[in-house]
């Protein structure tokens, strides 16, 4: 795979980099801030450019970057790495692209298997998301409103959570110990709950349902 | 010395303290979490057993859990870079507090925005719930409004606001915080 990488760090670009090349990716640029990132990859697309979202230009230039990157290079992967795992940052992330998209934190992604894993998901068009962030999420449901989450069962709880790390339903299927057809109907059930209607396709009204549901948890109003 | 050096040189301080407080967070970012953050990299592609090398890595990890928890208490960096409806939002979240929040986007500067929040994360604490905080900015004060927690706690936003030249108002049911905006 063709990777790009801007990260104002200089010891983990490098351990980055070195991580890359032994799951045998071809690193193309190696740049300490999303400007510099840009004018690289002007002429030369890669699968997927990995950013540190806290990076020149500050404040988080990882965001701008993506946002540019997306607009120029619709069909390139975009891989968070961050120091923070953060839903303020997810919900960015989601509104920047809900396809080939990714946020994780810089240490778990500290093997080759993992690294490889990540950006292959996300070069075949998932969103992958750092479990530990989507568990926290659907863990604390909100007390204090009657909102949309309330309105879901503890197992369509599990299914929106499973969702939101970017599981397809058969992995979701193999996580939950239930059929296919189980999870279909808890989707259906979700999709259904959060109003979510047939116009929109399946792959956007996942991606709707998980949105719905972190903005849900942070009290915004789309 | 005046009368108006005392509380002049007070707020200052006041206002280096929460700026040195970002600084020191900034730094533990770039220095520390850095080289902590990398070395779980560099252990990922050394020649060893895969569980010694995933035993190192946890540790690596439980280390930089402990560290993003000293920065949290330090300034939290998303209250700098997102502001104080964010960064209460995601402590809400991460506590489990049951808060209703209100807060505007438009920023105070890291002395209101630092004092309101450590004060904001006392109150929550100290209260069981429901609690609604509305904090927007009025001019050059960041105003919090805190409602359904015990007047006593106007305390805690006193020792905030007061050294800053704000004030605290508080009733049966209202506490009202004034954080002068640097």
């Amino acid at each position: 795979m063709r990777v790009a990488l801007a990260e104002d760090g200089a010891l983990f670009r490098q351990g980055l980099v070195m991580l890359l090349e032994a799951a045998g990716h071809e690193v193309v640029a190696v740049e300490p801030g999303g400007d510099e990132l840009l004018r690289a990859l002007a002429g030369r697309p890669v699968d997927v450019a990995v950013l540190d979202i806290r990076m020149p230009p500050e404040p988080d230039g990882g965001l701008v970057t993506a946002e540019r990157l997306r607009a120029s290079h619709p069909d390139t992967g975009l891989l968070f790495l961050s120091h923070y795992a953060e839903s303020h940052y997810l919900v960015r992330i989601l509104e920047i692209g809900t396809e080939r998209i990714g946020y994780r934190l810089k240490e778990k992604v500290g093997s080759v298997d993992v690294l490889s894993d990540t950006l292959t998901r996300i070069a075949e068009g998932e969103i992958v998301i750092e479990p530990v962030l989507a568990r926290r999420l659907v863990e604390k449901p909100r007390t204090d409103r009657a909102d949309v989450v309330a309105a879901l069962s503890e197992r369509e709880r599990d299914v929106v959570r499973l969702m939101a790390e970017g599981r397809s339903n058969a992995a979701i299927a193999g996580a939950l110990y239930v059929s296919g057809k189980a999870v279909e109907k808890h989707i259906a059930s979700i999709f259904d709950k959060f109003g979510l209607h047939a116009d929109a396709s399946e792959s956007n009204r996942r991606v709707l349902a998980v949105l719905t549901y972190l903005r849900s948890q942070q009290g915004e109003r789309s | 010395m005046t009368t108006a050096d005392g509380p002049t040189r007070r707020r200052d301080a006041r206002r280096e303290h929460w700026a040195r407080r970002r600084r020191l967070e900034r730094r533990l970012h770039d220095g520390a979490a850095v080289r902590i953050s990398s070395l779980a990299l560099r252990l990922g592609v050394l020649d060893a057993p895969r569980e010694q090398i995933e035993a190192l890595q946890e540790e690596v990890a439980a280390a930089l859990d402990e560290l993003r928890a000293v920065a949290a208490g330090i300034y939290p960096p998303l209250l700098h870079e997102a502001g104080l409806g964010p960064a209460l939002a995601e402590r809400a979240r991460s506590t489990g507090a049951d808060v209703a929040l209100d807060v505007t986007a438009d920023r105070a500067g890291p002395a209101a925005e630092g004092a309101a929040y450590f004060a904001l994360v006392e109150v929550l604490a100290a209260t069981p719930g429901p609690l609604a905080v509305s904090a927007r900015r009025e001019g050059v004060s960041l105003v919090v409004v805190i409602t359904g927690a015990d007047p006593a706690l106007a305390a805690v936003l006193v020792d905030e606001a007061a050294p800053l030249g704000g004030d605290v108002r508080a009733t049966a049911s209202r506490i009202v915080g004034r954080f002068p905006c640097g």
